[in-house]
């Protein structure tokens, strides 16, 4: 069970889906107020520590740039604080996008260095990074992005596992010495994670090598069945056991004692997620290059998911449509535990990367939602699966 | 015996076919000669170069295989681009030079219209000023219904490898190479490469109401400017 965090802005205005573009990209900087910013990032960093706190067995972390909703350009400054404040938490640096690091022999020096700080108790997470991300707010070319990718995680591995320094002649990165100082604690490292928007291509790379697909999502464990059922198909064709650690996936998940209750506390912060900092300009979205042609062709033969991303980027959806979607999961306790627990158990997600702190929560409704979660719904979810290996954990973590 | 032989080198939105201004140098005799380019031409499998040179590569492979030249090459947009590289470096083949709005040199101060930021279906109505044509609005079309929006995004992937993320290829600092008769030629309406780009490619001629794509847009000035540097003019 993890606690995954976006660390947003709190105080976008009422009208910025109206006045502005996009929360991404080209975002107005004039709308950050830099006190806000250094109070929500100590505030963010306690809740994560308070959820540890409060048992959960992983805290998450993720990397976004010129984005509204997303504060972390670093994550690994983040990880590093949680690394030495907290003792038991896995920290998933839920990851790095590898292709704007150069070279990416940085990423395996700093993962180690948390890793080390942590003693032993990171994830490794190496998404290829949204277009917005990586095209756009890094100017990569969105060509060359999948493939300094997985140069980049080839190179990231053999540093990490090589015992002595070597040469490395990449398309991209060219390196006389690769000598990473320090090796990870975790021998021979520590576990990797691919989160994934959909492509064919992550789904084989990450059945092909063993690596956990993450299934990040906005829009909750319902809206990524097809998602999960293609990793899933890939995982069997590459002859691997359909084991459900294989597989993270995010949701949104806001507890009260009862489903009224939780209707009437979670609603304000899901509209200030989905309907304002969600506002995102559709052009930023689809680099000519950032997907590749298998996974147009099979794009344009999905029209179920056309019509899903037509109603999302209007960014007019009601709570209604959000609760009855799924987008947020939200109830008693025992709801929540029921309806997480089908998706689970249908889609065989073995690691739920809670999200429990939303658009502009509060802290105390996020501590409250965080405490309720772990007593109430996470023990119930926890002995699911136990049957499986887990060969995907970090070594010293809970 | 070939005729007169002109390499013509497409703009981004990838190869639809010979422009109203090439079909009348066409008519005059000229065997328009277009290569055969991985990526331009909507083609399944297209894998892109990791680099620039190899796109150098891949587009004097395509030129090669003509066996067109020496001869007039002429390039429109990115084609413009890739042709001025190809007088810099292999002078040998290109005995006159024709640069429609071409990519290469990029001011930083305006760099243009981000065209992929666009979306998609918008995005060909910034290429002209006078109406999207015919041939654009069904880029592909011969390909079936499901085939071809693959090869519009293969041609996209095409123009924005060579583009991104500012459509400077570092060319000013070798434009002063070209040695053959050139005319350089800019819509003033040009959304993508802004007009004053032409004096930073040492000048040319100007057509009012034009936009990127120009040899669309203003056939009969832009087969004038053409025939002003061609070999038998």
């Amino acid at each position: 069970m993890l606690w995954f965090h976006f660390m947003p802005y709190p105080d976008l205005p009422e009208d910025f889906n109206t006045k502005h573009r996009s929360v991404w990209v080209d975002i107005d900087p004039a709308l950050f107020d830099s006190g806000i910013i250094a109070d929500k990032y100590h505030e963010y960093i306690d809740q994560l520590v308070y959820a540890e706190d409060c048992g959960f067995d992983g805290l998450c972390v993720n990397e976004h740039h010129s984005n509204g909703y997303g504060l972390m350009a670093s994550p690994n400054l983040i990880a590093s604080i949680l690394a030495s404040r907290t003792s038991q938490a896995a920290i998933g640096v839920i990851g790095n996008s590898v292709a704007l690091y150069n070279p990416p022999i940085r990423i395996a020096e700093e993962f180690a260095m948390i890793d080390l700080i942590s003693r032993g108790r990171l994830i490794a997470g190496f998404p290829v990074g949204t277009a917005m991300d990586t095209t756009y707010a890094y100017s990569v070319n969105p060509s060359e992005l999948r493939p300094k990718y997985y140069e980049g995680i080839d190179l990231i591995r053999r540093a990490w596992t090589a015992t002595e320094p070597f040469s490395f002649n990449g398309d991209f990165t060219k390196l006389r010495y690769v000598n990473a100082v320090p090796r990870p604690f975790q021998r021979p490292h520590p576990p990797m994670w691919i989160p994934g928007g959909g492509s064919i291509e992550t789904w084989d790379f990450c059945a092909a090598n063993d690596f956990v697909y993450g299934a990040l999502t906005y829009y909750g464990t319902n809206m990524v069945r097809e998602t999960v059922k293609g990793y899933w198909d890939r995982v069997e064709a590459h002859g691997k056991e359909i084991n459900p650690n294989r597989l993270a996936v995010t949701q949104f998940v806001g507890v009260a004692d009862t489903d009224a209750e939780a209707y009437k506390l979670y609603r304000e912060p899901a509209e200030y997620f989905f309907n304002r900092s969600l506002h995102v300009y559709p052009g930023f979205a689809d680099a000519p290059g950032y997907v590749t042609e298998a996974s147009v062709r099979a794009r344009y033969k999905s029209q179920v998911r056309a019509v899903a991303r037509s109603k999302q980027s209007k960014h007019d959806l009601t709570w209604d449509e959000m609760v009855e979607n799924r987008y947020v999961v939200i109830g008693s306790p025992d709801t929540v535990r029921e309806t997480l627990e089908d998706s689970a158990k249908e889609l065989h997600i073995g690691n739920l990367c809670a999200m429990l702190h939303f658009g502009n929560m509060s802290d105390e409704l996020t501590r409250f939602n965080t405490k309720l979660f772990a007593d109430k719904v996470a023990p119930g979810l926890r002995p699911l699966f136990s049957e499986y290996s887990n060969d995907w954990w970090p070594t010293n973590a809970r | 015996m070939p005729g007169k032989q002109l390499i013509y080198l497409c703009g981004m939105a990838g190869d639809v076919g010979i422009s109203p201004a090439l079909a009348q140098l066409a008519a005059e005799g000229w065997e328009i000669v277009i290569p055969d380019v991985p990526g331009f031409n909507g083609a399944s499998g297209f894998v892109p170069p990791t680099d620039y040179l190899g796109w150098l590569t891949v587009f004097w492979d395509a030129i090669d295989a003509t066996g067109a030249g020496p001869c007039p090459i002429v390039g429109a947009s990115v084609g413009g681009m890739i042709a001025a590289e190809l007088a810099i470096f292999r002078p040998e083949l290109v005995t006159a030079l024709g640069l429609l709005a071409p990519f290469g040199i990029t001011d930083e101060s305006d760099p243009g219209l981000d065209l992929y930021s666009v979306v998609a279906p918008q995005r060909m109505s910034h290429l002209f000023a006078k109406g999207v044509p015919e041939s654009f609005e069904e880029r592909f079309a011969d390909l079936g219904d499901e085939e071809a929006p693959v090869a519009r995004y293969i041609a996209d992937i095409a123009s924005a490898a060579l583009t991104w993320p500012l459509g400077d290829r570092g060319l000013a600092k070798r434009i002063h190479r070209i040695s053959c008769p050139t005319a350089v030629v800019w819509g003033d309406l040009d959304e993508v490469r802004p007009v004053a780009l032409i004096e930073r490619w040492g000048g040319g001629t100007v057509i009012p109401g034009a936009g990127h794509l120009v040899e669309w847009d203003a056939p009969d000035d832009v087969a004038a400017a053409l025939r002003s540097v061609l070999p038998d003019a």
